[in-house]
């Protein structure tokens, strides 16, 4: 049936262009997820500060970007922006700009749900203690919340990860799009794909086993 | 400053027209193979025998932990030499899609099915039911009325993902727009129309189901995820 001879000498042989490509998926997935993670703090921060607008807002930039998929953002932030603020736009640049906001508004969602979730008499007691508000969500609120939105925050960091391949469309220089290449160059996409699949599934690996291991035990002991 | 013209996005209206039409067939084709491969690899993981449980915990395993571009070019790219067939960026799309969201609807099917309670299926063993009528008809129609929500929700992450079609040349919304901003070298207009197209369709539907949500927690049924 199927007598196809593998063969991952090639790959091996340009391994070093891999190497370049995953460089640049972990260059931009450390800046996306430091970007998009205290970004979504800060959103969630000004939906909740209780002024009007900034409000509504920080409203619209999370149902915006939670509902429009990610892949559209990136090509419209490297083909729209640069006409409209006439400013030139590097695939790198429309990547982070995509996948940072896009992470943002749904860690905005994490945040919130996290801070929700701690009981009113947290708040109260703070309150008792005399410590203002600000205090009190520090002290207080978020170390409890933070918890319980790790294994979210993990997850969010997985698609992150995953997120990064998309800057391939716009020829970003990452572990995919080296693929690409090298699998052109030596007519060999099935040992060239599998390759980066496989690293792609030992890179995440770590970090799912991490959001089962967090969902388990924090299941258990945060009632 | 730029001078918006929507005008000769008017003019393609139908082009885009038709990638909405192909976004929406590969979204249902995907979640028509991708539910019942789902249900098959829960019932495989749930099972007692490991000829079963290992293939469907390594597949589910391994759509979930790898990202979905890589995996689309797999298949684009990769299977057709490996098996030696035509491979059209439709199938592929479809076939990739279909199993990556059947890894992750299994594991929406199993949430469920543990969510029913022990005394449901031992009720329907009591009553002289096999397992598989017990699964059938005691367990599934439970099971699947709380996971609605999170199937809904997932198709809408589904629907999203689609547009990666765009790169393997399928003629999806996406692509289009690509295609209409070289036409008429009006980028900013047509990528904003396409990228709120996307919302309405998007945002109504999560509209749908945070409402389902409510419904769900207010009768006191709950959800999984």
């Amino acid at each position: 049936m199927i007598h196809y001879r593998w063969n991952f000498a090639p790959v091996w042989d340009n391994l070093d262009v891999l190497a370049v490509g995953a460089l640049g998926t972990l260059q931009l997935f450390a800046i996306c997820a430091a970007l998009g993670l205290s970004l979504g703090l800060f959103v969630g921060w000004v939906r909740y500060s209780g002024s009007k607008l900034p409000s509504l807002l920080a409203i619209s930039f999370i149902e915006f970007f939670r509902n429009t998929p990610v892949l559209v953002q990136i090509l419209w932030f490297y083909y729209a922006l640069p006409l409209l603020i006439n400013v030139d736009i590097k695939p790198m640049m429309a990547a982070i700009l995509g996948i940072s906001l896009n992470s943002a508004a749904f860690s905005a969602e994490i945040y919130r749900g996290g801070i929700q979730s701690i009981e009113k008499g947290q708040w109260e007691g703070a309150k008792a203690l005399g410590m203002t508000l600000s205090q009190a969500l520090r002290r207080v609120v978020f170390p409890q919340a933070f918890r319980r939105m790790l294994p979210a925050l993990t997850n969010r960091m997985i698609e992150i990860f995953k997120m990064t391949t998309l800057a391939s469309a716009v020829a970003y220089v990452e572990l995919l799009q080296q693929g690409k290449l090298l699998s052109s160059l030596n007519f060999n996409p099935i040992e060239t794909y599998t390759v980066v699949a496989i690293v792609f599934f030992l890179c995440l690996l770590p970090l799912v086993q991490a959001t089962y291991f967090l969902e388990r035990r924090l299941g258990r002991s945060d009632q | 400053m730029h001078v918006w013209n929507f005008q000769p996005v008017w003019a393609h209206a139908d082009l885009l027209v038709l990638g909405l039409a192909n976004t929406l067939k590969v979204t249902a084709a995907a979640l028509f193979f991708g539910m019942p491969l789902g249900l098959t690899l829960a019932l495989m993981r749930l099972s007692q025998a490991k000829v079963f449980k290992w293939p469907s915990s390594l597949v589910i395993e391994v759509f979930r932990t790898t990202p979905p571009l890589v995996q689309l070019f797999w298949f684009f790219f990769a299977l057709p030499i490996l098996v030696n067939v035509e491979m059209t960026p439709y199938i592929a799309a479809v076939l990739t899609f279909s199993i990556q969201s059947a890894a992750f609807f299994a594991e929406v099917f199993r949430a469920g099915i543990e969510s029913v309670e022990k005394g449901q299926r031992e009720a329907g063993q009591a009553l002289g039911m096999k397992p598989a009528q017990v699964m059938t008809r005691v367990v599934l129609p439970q099971a699947i009325k709380r996971m609605i929500p999170a199937f809904l929700e997932r198709a809408i992450e589904l629907m999203k993902t689609t547009t990666l079609v765009a790169t393997v040349s399928y003629a999806d919304l996406l692509f289009q727009t690509n295609e209409v901003a070289q036409k008429t070298f009006r980028p900013l207009e047509v990528f904003t129309v396409t990228a709120l197209i996307y919302f309405s369709v998007i945002f109504v539907a999560s509209k749908i189901v945070n409402h389902l949500e409510h419904k769900f927690a207010i009768t006191g049924e709950g959800t999984v995820r």
